[in-house]
C-alpha cells in the first residue's frame, strides 16, 4: 500500500464527488483501486481518469470520501484489474452509463478521444441532477425525463443504434441495466466489455469474496467480454 | 511414460498430490468447482456454525513475497455455506474447512456437515482463538488440540486433517496431540503471525493490525514443520505454506509430505495448481517415478 495526497475535491449534487489525487497512478482505463480512507475502510473504486476516483454516497466510507478535505491522505493499493481494450481501426465505440457507472467510462472516454476514435456517449440517471461530466457527442436518458430522453440508457441505446458499421459497446453500471444490455447485445451481436462489480476484500485474486461464476471480478474482471459474458449472464448465480 | 500422481490418504482418493488451500477462493461454489477441475482435492474456505462478518477491510495485503492477511474468518455459517455447497459439480473430493472454540462446536459442525454427500473429508482449523484462554489459538495447546480433534473423531468415518500453526515452540509436540486424538493427517503450517506498517501514515495496514503470513516468505519455515513431523508421526503430513511452482511441491514431498497445499500462489495465476501438476507430471514421467515413491525420500 501507498499514500497519495487528496490534491481537489469536487462535489457534486446527489451525494457524488470526484476526488483528484497529487499524482497520476500508474494504470489502464477499466481498472480500480482499493483506496483506504484511514480510520473508515477500505474500498474498491474505479478509476475516473489517471488521477481521479469519483464516487457515490451509499455509506460510512463513501460519506467520509464526500467529506474529504484537500491535503488529507488515503492509501492506495493498485491500480488492479484487468482494464478495457481498445476498439480496431474503423470500429466506433458507445460507452453505455447507468449512474455512477461513467466514471470508469469517462476515463476510457479520455483515452480514446486522445487516441482520436469516434465515441459516443450514453448516459442514464434518475433525473438531471445525476449528471457530472459532460461530453461533445452524449446522449442523456432520465427515468423522470428532466433531462434528454425519457426512460433508461438501454432504451435510448437501442433507439438511436444504427443498423450499419462496426460497433463496440463498452458498459457499466446496476445489474439489471447490465442484464438487459446484454440481452441487447446478443439480438444485435454485437462486440462489448463490461466493467462488473463485487464485494471486495484482497483486490489481488486470492481471497474468492468477488467470485461470480467462478470468475474473480477483481482479478479476472472487472471488465469481461465475449463468452465471458455469456456465462456470467446465462448462469445469474 | 505416464506419471502416476495418484496420492491415497485415509481412504481419500486424489488424483494428484496438489490441494487448494483453504481460504484461497474458496467461499464460493463456482471457485471452487472451477479450482477442483485440476488440483487432486479442494479445501474450502473454513466455515463456523454461525455466520461471522469477519474484519473490515484492509484485510488482506500483497507483498514482494509473500501475503498478509486477517479477514477474520468470515463466513456465511454452515447452513448458508451448505446451501450454497449443495447440488453442485466438484471434480475431485471437497473438503470442509471448520473452525470453532470448543470440542463440542467442532462436534457439532462436523455432525452437521457429516451428512452431505458433497463432503469427501475434514479439515479441522486450529486457529480459532481459544475459548478459555483469551488471545491464544487452539492449535498452540496440545491438549486442546487432542480434544477438538477426539471430538470430531467421533462424529464421523470421513478422513480428518488437522490444519497445525506455526506458532508454537514446537510443532511436532501438537502434531502428536492430532494423532493421538485421531487426525488421518496433519497440514503443516496455516499462517505465521505478522503485521505490517505504513511509514507515510505511520499508522498499522490491517484493520485487525496483527494477521497471518502466507506464501513464498513462508516456505522454509513450512519445510522444516513437515520435515519434523514426518519425522515423529505415523499419520501423513501434508505440506502447506509458499509452494508456488512444482519444484517447491517436489521439496516439500521429498521432506515427507504426502501431498501439498496451494493457496498464495494463486496471487501470481489463476491456473497455480494446473502448473504445478503439468511440471510434476513432466518431471515425474521422464524419471518413471510415481509421487509415492518419492515421500520422505530427503530422509535418506
Amino acid at each position: 500500500m501507498y499514500c497519495v495526497k487528496v490534491e481537489r475535491v469536487r462535489r457534486f449534487p446527489a451525494g457524488i464527488v470526484e476526488i483528484e489525487f497529487d499524482r497520476e497512478l500508474r494504470g489502464y482505463p477499466g481498472q480500480f483501486v482499493m483506496l483506504n480512507v484511514f480510520g473508515c475502510e477500505e474500498i474498491p473504486l474505479s478509476l475516473s481518469s489517471p488521477r481521479t476516483v469519483t464516487v457515490k454516497v451509499v455509506g460510512e466510507t463513501t460519506e467520509r470520501l464526500y467529506e474529504m478535505g484537500e491535503g488529507e491522505r488515503v492509501g492506495i493499493r493498485g491500480p488492479f484489474g484487468r482494464p478495457f481494450s481498445l476498439p480496431r481501426p474503423g470500429e466506433e465505440a458507445y460507452l453505455i452509463a447507468g449512474g455512477i457507472g461513467i466514471a470508469p467510462l469517462n476515463y476510457l472516454y479520455l483515452v480514446l478521444r486522445g487516441a482520436g476514435i469516434r465515441v459516443k456517449v450514453i448516459h442514464g440517471v434518475r433525473n438531471k441532477s445525476e449528471l457530472i461530466y459532460d461530453y461533445p457527442d452524449m446522449e442523456v436518458a432520465t427515468d423522470d425525463g428532466s433531462f434528454g430522453f425519457k426512460g433508461n440508457a438501454v432504451e435510448l441505446f437501442t433507439r438511436i443504434l444504427p443498423e450499419s458499421g462496426n460497433k463496440v459497446v463498452y458498459a457499466c453500471g446496476p445489474w439489471p441495466m447490465l442484464k438487459a444490455l446484454y440481452g441487447v447485445v446478443k439480438e444485435r451481436g454485437l462486440k462489448a466489455e463490461f466493467s462488473l462489480e463485487s464485494y471486495m476484500r484482497c483486490g489481488i485474486g486470492v481471497c474468492g469474496s468477488c467470485v461470480l461464476n467462478g470468475y474473480r471480478v477483481c482479478a479476472d474482471g472487472p471488465v469481461f467480454g465475449g463468452e465471458e459474458l455469456d456465462e456470467i449472464f446465462e448462469n445469474d448465480d | 511414460m505416464p506419471a502416476d500422481l495418484k496420492v491415497v490418504i485415509s481412504g481419500l482418493e486424489m488424483k494428484n498430490p496438489v490441494m487448494l488451500a483453504s481460504g484461497v477462493l474458496g467461499s464460493k461454489a463456482s471457485s471452487l468447482s472451477r479450482i477442483s477441475r485440476h488440483a487432486g482435492a479442494v479445501v474450502a474456505k473454513s466455515v463456523g456454525m454461525e455466520k461471522r462478518e469477519g474484519y473490515k477491510n484492509p484485510a488482506v495485503i500483497g507483498q514482494k513475497c509473500c501475503l498478509v492477511n486477517a479477514v477474520g474468518l468470515a463466513s456465511p455459517g454452515a447452513r448458508a455455506f451448505a446451501g450454497e455447497l449443495e447440488g453442485v459439480r466438484f471434480y475431485s473430493p471437497l473438503i470442509i474447512s471448520l473452525f470453532a472454540s470448543t470440542p463440542e462446536e467442532f462436534a457439532s459442525l462436523v455432525e452437521y456437515f457429516d451428512r452431505f454427500s458433497f463432503v469427501s473429508a475434514f479439515e479441522l482449523n486450529l486457529s480459532c482463538p481459544h475459548a478459555e484462554r483469551l488471545g491464544m489459538a487452539i492449535g498452540v495447546d496440545s491438549r486442546a488440540v487432542e480434544e477438538c480433534v477426539k471430538a470430531a473423531r467421533r462424529k464421523t468415518e470421513r478422513p480428518i486433517f488437522a490444519k497445525l500453526t506455526p506458532n508454537v515452540t514446537d510443532v511436532v509436540e501438537i502434531g502428536r496431540a492430532a494423532e493421538k486424538g485421531g487426525a488421518d493427517a496433519v497440514v503443516a503450517i496455516n499462517t505465521l503471525k505478522a503485521m505490517a506498517i505504513d511509514i507515510v501514515s505511520r499508522k498499522p495496514i490491517l484493520s485487525n493490525v496483527r494477521g497471518g503470513m502466507s506464501g513464498k516468505a513462508i516456505k522454509g519455515v513450512a519445510l522444516r514443520c513437515v520435515w519434523d513431523l514426518y519425522e515423529e508421526l505415523s499419520i501423513p503430513v501434508i505440506g502447506c505454506g509458499g509452494v508456488t511452482s512444482w519444484k517447491d511441491a517436489l521439496e516439500f514431498i521429498l521432506a515427507g509430505a504426502t501431498a501439498v497445499q496451494v493457496g498464495s500462489a494463486f496471487y501470481y495465476s489463476y491456473r497455480a495448481i494446473e502448473g504445478i501438476v503439468e511440471g510434476l507430471k513432466e518431471y515425474l514421467g521422464e524419471r518413471g517415478e510415481s509421487v509415492s515413491e518419492m515421500v520422505g525420500a530427503a530422509h535418506g
